[in-house]
């Protein structure tokens, strides 16, 4: 066992640090160590953490408009090395994912990725994963410390158990890393900044949809419903019809909302491991053997275009009386 | 290399097609073997029991590489009625020593293996490729066609099985008409070796091949058939198209029923499915064979219509091999002579004419019409079957002898007395 | 620019196989070129036919990788040459340990410019060996970049995150992960599969890496099962769209989830 039991975590997303911080309690029960955050970003965010339930804040300070998120990695590799904790959680974002890669190979220690659940065999901590796109569950032992893992959003719920603390936050000297890249410029991507892992309910569209325009009909009704719009991976990454975090499945969010509706939906296993855990999951597609009807409660076979509008309609009526 | 003129171009990496590019490259051509699955026998379910005899002809003591299943001891017929079945069991140690005479093999193995013996004696395989067409230049095929790509050859040979699109395309054939085809629908299904072993009481690699007549096919021409394999057993059906479409029955249904034969479904019981396939066989026998060779192109293996399918025999890959070597040794004496005129290549058929592959298929000539004889395939199992209910049937009465038994249950069939007699005759001179 | 693109072989998900007891078995799959690999063969080859250079491609794994097919499937994609390192002592290597036999192959070729990975390796998909890589030759590196501009002594690279795009300019010598989406792969044609089978291939084993112990792993893995499905009512609702919207209305509300 490490010298320390303590539990780092770093996210550059506040929401999933909520989730990081109570994922890091589960395991300083077991470690007995404190849940230590590493915020890099505005003093407030560093405060947030003491709410989220951080038990110490150790803060990277804030970063250059000009700089990258990425330049954080010999920083945190210097606060690991002086300070030796048992684990460091790391949000599984695009940046996250560099960090994590690059932490590792720096202090020649294991990344356990994506992690959906972490068990204990007797001292020796256990985390599980997919692979195989989704087709087969791994369960691994990390043979080295510290333990690097990434978490990606909705796995932990936030709970906040607010715990006793240091409300002391504790600087970090920077350390320059050796090599620069120049951020030439940052674009939003349009769609605006979610968080699916905890939406109450969640639409989902697939390439059933057939053209951009038909977005419309599929937020009108979400609105109905109070849902948030989420997709599968080829509107996002292929088609760009929506910012990547707003699609579901092994590469992008994990959700369990009460309510799943798949529309022109196929449901491949890479997709659904994302959303597999909601309480309720209804499928529209105008075939019937579609896997995703097979993992449905309630499945409507037929032609979205005709569906949902009626959907729409309905609801509406009924929200009317 | 876009203009490189090769001396062969084989198209489809089947059985025929590896063997020939094999031969081909042996002799120092430089031979291109394309084939349209992202890798040979990839697409391919259909084959079953090997026949190797002419394989070891090619390559001495294939069996000893090459990725057979089981060498096939028992070879059963079995007639077939809706409830009962009558097996003739052939078991000989004889058939279990090299050379052997049959093997199981599965083609998606088969084949890849016998693409990469290719390969290694030198031919090009080019997989993931479809060959749109051949190109002719004044009247000679000169090269095919991949997608707007062009590859020239001194001479291609057509080795793209039953449908031989190439052949129809270059002229030498029409679809073929479904008065001659049949329709092949197979399974594989997965058994654990023990299993299989014990069920069809083998020992080592002994295997077992049932051909299955009479209800299999719900009376209509054709036949079934069952294959051990290592791990697996291959079982399907090879139905006659022209007999379906009248009927209006569906291969699916039919192949249904057949599994749930209180013969069959103890067999397979328990299995997991792990492949299903239907696909087209050439049946008609010789009356549908194209010309073989054109100018510049040779036909070989289903392609050239080169199959044996009689209900108790379903043969196909020795004779595709057979005729793949007939061509071979054909090109490979122009290209001595560096002669590859239309004259020259027309010692093809002549040579075929002198090899089993044209002589087994005059002998089963006949067959393939006294194979579209309902009577065999619905009426006598029934009747046979009923009379051996009669004879094994315990009861109080005295037994009957075996005449009269048989009289009264043709009575009772609709078979007449000189149907029976014309059809033993001509089954006799078929079969 | 003197390219390596690193291109994973591995077993095809689609042909899994659940044992009985829940464990899976793998021995009847295929293997292939990770399918999120051969985008970035596709963008090492545009950049060549762009700016010249080279590119080499490069896998590691145990023997079996080292076949005609996947050799042939590899190169006929547009690389010059193919570096395969294949141990058996590589069956099941972690990503620390792949990462490592990447970085030595890496410096054993050579004046390599740019090292490009794919999004994530077919089978395990952690979107991580190339990042370690990067690490591990101290070299700058990205991951999820959806464009390549050579631009003189750097590249002008596009990176696509959850919900904004970064433009940077990175030096010389890098590694990228690319998208999936960066480029549609090409389908070879017979010429560029009939050149593969002449392209040079060089097979390397640990030991010409100095690996011989085949680097210790990190990772253990304990189990490798099928995921076990959620239970679901599957009601299937047909009828005219008016019809079915009604029921599911009527469902929705009776789960109180609307
Ligand atoms: C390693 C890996 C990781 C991946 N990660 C992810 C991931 O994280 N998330 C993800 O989603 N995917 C992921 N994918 C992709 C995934 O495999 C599937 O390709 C994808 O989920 C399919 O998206 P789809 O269902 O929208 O499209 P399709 O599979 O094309 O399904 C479209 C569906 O719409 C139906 N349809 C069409 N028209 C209509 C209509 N008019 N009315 C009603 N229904 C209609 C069709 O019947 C079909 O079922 C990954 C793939 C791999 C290999
Ligand atoms: C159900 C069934 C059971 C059978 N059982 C037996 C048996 O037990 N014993 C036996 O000896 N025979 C059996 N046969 C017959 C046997 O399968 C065939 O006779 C044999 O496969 C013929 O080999 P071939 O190489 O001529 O054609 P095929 O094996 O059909 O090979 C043709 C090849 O060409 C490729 N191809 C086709 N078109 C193109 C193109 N345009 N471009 C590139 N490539 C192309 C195909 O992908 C294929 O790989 C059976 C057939 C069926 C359907
Ligand atoms: N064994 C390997 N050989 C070559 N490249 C690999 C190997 N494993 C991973 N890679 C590369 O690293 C990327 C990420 O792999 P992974 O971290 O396993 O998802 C893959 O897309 C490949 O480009």
């Amino acid at each position: 066992m490490a010298a320390n039991t303590d539990i780092f975590l770093f996210s550059e997303k506040p929401v999933l640090q909520a989730e990081l911080i109570s994922a890091a309690h589960t395991l300083t029960a077991q470690t007995g160590g404190q849940v230590i955050a590493l915020v890099l970003g505005p003093r407030p965010d560093a405060e947030l953490a003491f709410k989220q339930g951080a038990q110490q804040v150790f803060w990277l300070g804030e970063l250059p408009p000009d700089r990258l998120v990425d330049d954080v990695v010999p920083t945190i590799a210097a606060a690991v090395q002086t300070h030796q904790p048992f684990g460091v959680l790391i949000g599984a974002t695009v940046r996250g994912r560099a960090v994590a890669g690059r932490l590792s190979a720096r202090l020649g220690v294991a990344a356990l990725t994506d992690v959906l659940e972490f068990q204990w065999e007797k001292e020796n901590l256990l985390a599980r994963h997919m692979v195989f796109g989704g087709g087969a569950v791994r369960v691994d032992r990390p043979l080295t410390q510290p333990v690097i893992a990434t978490i990606g959003s909705g796995i932990f719920d936030a709970s906040t158990s607010l715990t006793e603390t240091s409300d002391t936050i504790q600087s970090i000297d920077w350390v320059e890393p050796a090599w620069q890249a120049k951020l030439i410029e940052r674009r939003a991507r349009g769609g605006g900044s979610v968080n699916l892992a905890i939406a109450k309910r969640v639409v989902c569209l697939g390439r059933g949809v057939a053209q951009q325009e038909d977005l419309a009909m599929i937020e009108e009704l979400a609105q109905i419903l109070s849902a948030e719009v989420a997709c599968t991976r080829p509107l996002a990454e292929g088609l760009g019809w929506l910012p990547r975090e707003r699609y579901i499945g092994i590469s992008g969010a994990m959700i369990k909302p009460d309510l799943y509706l798949g529309i022109g939906v196929s449901g491949q296993a890479q997709h659904t491991i994302g959303m597999s855990e909601s309480r309720v999951v209804v499928a529209i597609n105008k075939d019937r053997n579609a896997p995703l009807v097979a993992q449905s409660d309630y499945a409507i076979e037929g032609d979205l275009y005709q569906v949902v509008p009626a959907l729409i309609r309905t609801l509406k009526a009924r929200k009317g009386k | 290399m876009a203009d490189d003129v090769f001396d062969a171009i084989v198209i489809g990496a089947g059985v025929a097609g590896s063997s020939a590019a094999y031969r081909l490259a042996k002799a120092g051509l430089q031979v291109v073997l394309i084939e349209r699955g992202p890798f040979p026998g990839s697409k391919n379910l259909s084959g079953g029991v090997l026949y190797g005899r002419i394989l070891h002809e090619l390559i001495p003591n294939f069996w000893e590489t090459a990725p057979v299943e089981r060498a096939i001891t028992n070879q059963v017929v079995s007639f077939l009625s809706a409830d009962s079945s009558i097996n003739l069991d052939f078991k000989t140690e004889r058939f279990n020593q090299p050379p052997y005479n049959g093997f199981t093999v599965l083609r998606a193995r088969f084949d890849r293996w016998l693409a990469e013996q290719a390969e290694a004696a030198g031919a090009m395989l080019v997989p993931g490729i479809k060959v749109d067409g051949v190109i002719k230049r004044d009247g000679k095929v000169v090269g095919v066609t991949a997608d707007s790509e062009e590859m020239l050859a001194r001479v291609v040979i057509a080795a793209d099985g039953a449908n031989s699109f190439i052949a129809q395309q270059a002229g030498l054939r029409d679809k073929i008409p479904t008065g001659h085809a049949g329709v092949g629908v197979k399974e594989v299904i997965g058994l654990p070796r023990d299993v299989i072993e014990e069920r069809f009481h083998l020992t080592g690699n002994e295997g077992a091949a049932y051909n299955i007549v009479g209800y299999a096919t719900r009376g209509v021409p054709g036949g079934g058939f069952l294959y051990t394999n290592l791990d697996s057993i291959s079982v399907g059906l090879v139905i006659h198209l022209e007999e379906l479409v009248e009927r209006q029955l569906k291969p699916a249904e039919i192949f249904e029923d057949f599994l749930a034969h209180p013969m069959i479904a103890p067999l397979i019981k328990g299995g997991k499915m792990l492949e299903y396939g239907a696909h087209l066989v050439p049946e008609g026998g010789l009356k549908m064979m194209p010309p073989l060779a054109a100018d510049g192109l040779l036909l070989v293996g289903d392609a050239a219509g080169l199959g044996v399918n009689n209900g108790f025999v379903v043969r196909g890959m020795d004779l595709a091999i057979g005729s793949a070597l007939a061509a071979a040794n054909t090109i490979i004496k122009a290209h001595k002579d560096n002669d590859f005129s239309a004259a020259r290549l027309n010692a093809y058929p002549r040579r075929l004419a002198r090899s089993f592959v044209l002589q087994d298929m005059h002998t089963y000539a006949r067959a393939v019409d006294f194979m579209k004889n309902e009577r065999l395939f619905g009426a006598y199992p029934e009747l046979l079957a009923n009379v051996l209910t009669d004879i094994y049937r315990q009861e109080a009465l005295p037994k009957k002898n075996l005449v009269p038994t048989l009289l009264n249950n043709l009575k009772t069939s609709k078979i007449s007395l000189f149907d029976l007699v014309k059809d033993v005759l001509a089954g006799g001179r078929a079969v | 620019m003197k390219i390596v693109v690193c291109a994973k072989l591995a077993p095809d998900a689609s042909d899994i196989e659940v044992r009985s007891d829940g464990t899976i078995s793998l021995e009847r799959a295929e293997w292939r070129i990770g399918s999120f690999d051969l985008q970035a063969i596709e963008a090492a080859v545009r950049l060549r036919e762009l700016n010249g250079g080279s590119v080499t491609a490069l896998s590691v794994g145990p023997l079996r990788i080292n076949n005609s097919k996947l050799r042939k499937d590899l190169l006929s994609r547009g690389p010059d040459e193919l570096v395969l390192v294949a141990d058996d002592k590589l069956l099941n290597a972690d990503t620390s340990v792949t990462a490592r036999v990447l970085a030595a192959a890496v410096q054993k070729i050579g004046g390599i410019d740019l090292v490009l990975t794919g999004e994530g390796s077919s089978d395990l998909y952690f979107q991580q060996a190339g990042l370690q890589l990067g690490e591990l030759l101290e070299q700058p590196v990205f991951n999820a970049v959806s464009r390549i501009e050579a631009a003189g002594g750097s590249l002008n690279v596009e990176r696509s995150l959850e919900n904004e795009t970064e433009v940077l300019d990175v030096p010389l010598p890098a590694v990228l992960a690319v998208t999936t989406d960066i480029h549609t792969p090409r389908l070879p044609n017979m010429k560029e599969i009939l050149l593969a089978s002449r392209k040079p291939v060089l097979e390397w084993t640990l030991e010409d890496l100095a690996l011989a112990d085949g680097e210790k792993q990190r990772v253990e893995t304990v189990s490798l099962r099928a995921p076990h499905p959620v239970e679901r009512k599957r009601i299937l609702i047909e009828g005219s769209a008016e019809e079915a919207a009604e029921a599911l209305t009527a469902y929705l509300s009776k789960e109180g989830v609307l």
